[in-house]
């Protein structure tokens, strides 16, 4: 059976100022697909990210979400952004979890109305997923940054978005939590079908968990992982011929199958 | 006022139960748009948009016409000045909001040399003059605050994300450029209904100095609004009761209680 793709990107290019950050971009994200975005510091993975979600403008091409220009695109209650250094904010922002886990519920609800019963359920839901319910009454301000970046992935998942974006969704995090992280976006691929986006650092993630690997340095690659791809072989494209790739196979989850 | 019957009779008077409830529904508005300003690090706003206001209050007098409309038409295009120099890349916020503060402080100066010097009618516009509100100031007061605190109460969760993360409100379909332009014509409405409550020099007080201290106290987003409402209720009606049984300037004690507040609620941060 064809999987109608969620995203089509053709022939974008993004300048900012007078430089062209993307250029030429062009790939298929097909529903229910775990794809990571992985390129150098400045290659243009948060700038390709922002663009296909309209945040920031294009200068050529298209973008098609769900088979709608992006520019006309009004379904926003099926996509959720977990954008990088989401955690960043003003620490003296008045915001609980729970006020904040809510705010992934406006993109369903009607503008000047209050959230309804279900939408607070699938708040509660959204941080019982997370295992923050016990922090539901905690300024945000005063959570760890594990606790934070859960918040924020709860905020995400709260909308029940058919398409979840992460951008660096780990950075500052310590690896036992990265571990727990991980393992619940690919439940969440896994049991709710919700197609994840995701842009690391972590090459050894990307190439461990994810079923294809786009690969950002202005222009993209695009990559299937399974048992035959060669990392080194499709990094060396985006990084350069000095790039070495030590890949630690015992640490792999997930498309490998040895969980 | 020696004692305290006196002091009550006061309540009788019309120009009395005026300025408690003009004072506190024009506090309430401050209050309620103060925390989001403050929060988007906006505070000196509302300094910049009373200022540029003089210059709207001196046209009106200088004209014949009712002062707080000419302030009102100054002030929102002021704002939409502000956000037209911020969104086009001329120049930051805060740069903006200094410049106009400064050319709306400049024209009320000239407007005010041509017309033969500072009148009453301007020193109460400049200083406050709370107990002189009449009931075209009162009507004016009601329609325009319980707009403002109404918008706010409707629109609520909306303004929240959008102070906490623009992206976030674009991607929850929220029209963000329309939401920011209504939200600043409300701080510009706002500024202007509550210029004759504590004076266009001391409006940004009743702007930022409830707001502030309610965040002191780690509430929910919900919380520090309802509190910074309470906490510019009491401080105009203590400051009105106060400078009556000290015969000293309402506007200046109106100011000191929302002061004493704040540095209750830093204290009690501090100590906590």
């Amino acid at each position: 059976m064809k999987v109608e793709p969620v995203i089509e990107v053709e022939n974008l290019e993004v300048k900012r100022g007078a430089s062209t950050v993307v250029s030429e971009a062009s790939f298929k994200i097909a529903s229910g697909e775990y794809v990571g975005i992985v390129g150098p510091n400045g290659g243009g993975k948060t700038t390709l990210v922002e663009a296909v979600l309209g945040l920031l403008p294009k200068t050529k091409g298209t973008v098609k979400i769900f088979g709608r220009p992006i520019e006309d695109f009004d379904q926003w209650e099926r996509i959720a952004y977990v954008p990088q250094h989401a955690t960043n904010f003003d620490e003296l922002f008045p915001l609980t979890v729970r006020e904040l886990v809510a705010q992934g519920r406006i993109g369903r609800a009607k503008m000047g109305r209050k959230l309804r019963r279900e939408d607070w359920e699938k708040v509660t839901e959204a941080m019982e997923f997370l295992e923050i319910s016990h922090l539901a009454g905690k300024r945000i301000g005063k959570l760890s940054g594990g606790q934070k970046q859960r918040a924020f992935i709860a905020r995400a998942i709260a909308r029940e978005p058919e398409i979840l974006v992460l951008d660096e969704p780990v950075a500052g995090v310590d690896p036992s939590v990265q571990e727990k992280f991980y393992k619940l976006l690919s439940d969440l691929n896994l049991k709710k079908g919700t197609t994840i986006i995701s842009v690391s650092h972590d090459l050894s993630v990307v190439f461990c968990r994810m079923s294809r690997v786009i690969c950002v340095n202005q222009r993209t690659y695009s990559c299937e992982v399974n048992e035959g791809t060669d990392p080194e072989k499709v990094l060396r494209q985006v990084y350069g011929e000095h790039f070495h790739f030590v890949f630690h196979r015992h640490e792999c989850r997930g498309v490998f199958g040895n969980e | 006022m020696s004692d305290f019957s006196s002091l009550a009779s006061l309540f009788s008077y019309q120009f009395f139960q005026f300025a408690i409830l003009g004072g506190i529904l024009a506090g309430s508005a401050c209050a309620m748009t103060g925390v989001f300003i403050v929060l988007k690090k906006q505070s000196m706003l509302g300094d910049g948009l009373a200022h540029a206001s003089f210059g709207g209050i001196a046209l009106g007098l200088f004209l014949g016409l009712f002062p707080l409309l000419t302030a009102l038409l100054v002030s929102i295009l002021t704002v939409l000045a502000i956000s037209y120099m911020r969104r086009q890349g001329i120049a930051p916020s805060d740069a903006s909001i200094a410049v106009f503060l400064a050319l709306g402080f400049a024209t009320g100066l000239v407007l005010i040399s041509l017309s033969g010097g500072f009148s009453v009618d301007l020193f109460s516009y400049l200083f406050g003059s709370i107990l002189t509100i009449n009931t075209t100031d009162l009507m004016m007061i009601v329609l325009l605050g319980l707009s403002i605190i109404l918008f706010v109460l409707v629109f609520y969760k909306e303004i929240v994300v959008l102070c906490f993360d623009e992206n976030f409100a674009k991607l929850s379909g929220i029209p963000v450029t329309a939401f920011n332009l209504v939200f600043d014509v409300l701080v510009a409405i706002t500024i202007v209904i509550s210029i004759k409550i504590v004076g266009v020099i001391l409006v940004s007080a009743l702007i930022v100095i409830p707001a502030l201290s309610a965040l002191q106290l780690d509430l929910s987003f919900r919380r520090t609004m309802i509190v910074s409402v309470a906490i510019a209720a009491v401080s105009v009606f203590t400051g009105i009761i106060t400078s009556a049984v000290f015969g000293v300037a309402t506007s200046g004690m109106i100011v000191f209680t929302a002061g004493a507040i704040f540095v209750i609620a830093a204290v009690y941060k501090k100590l906590e």
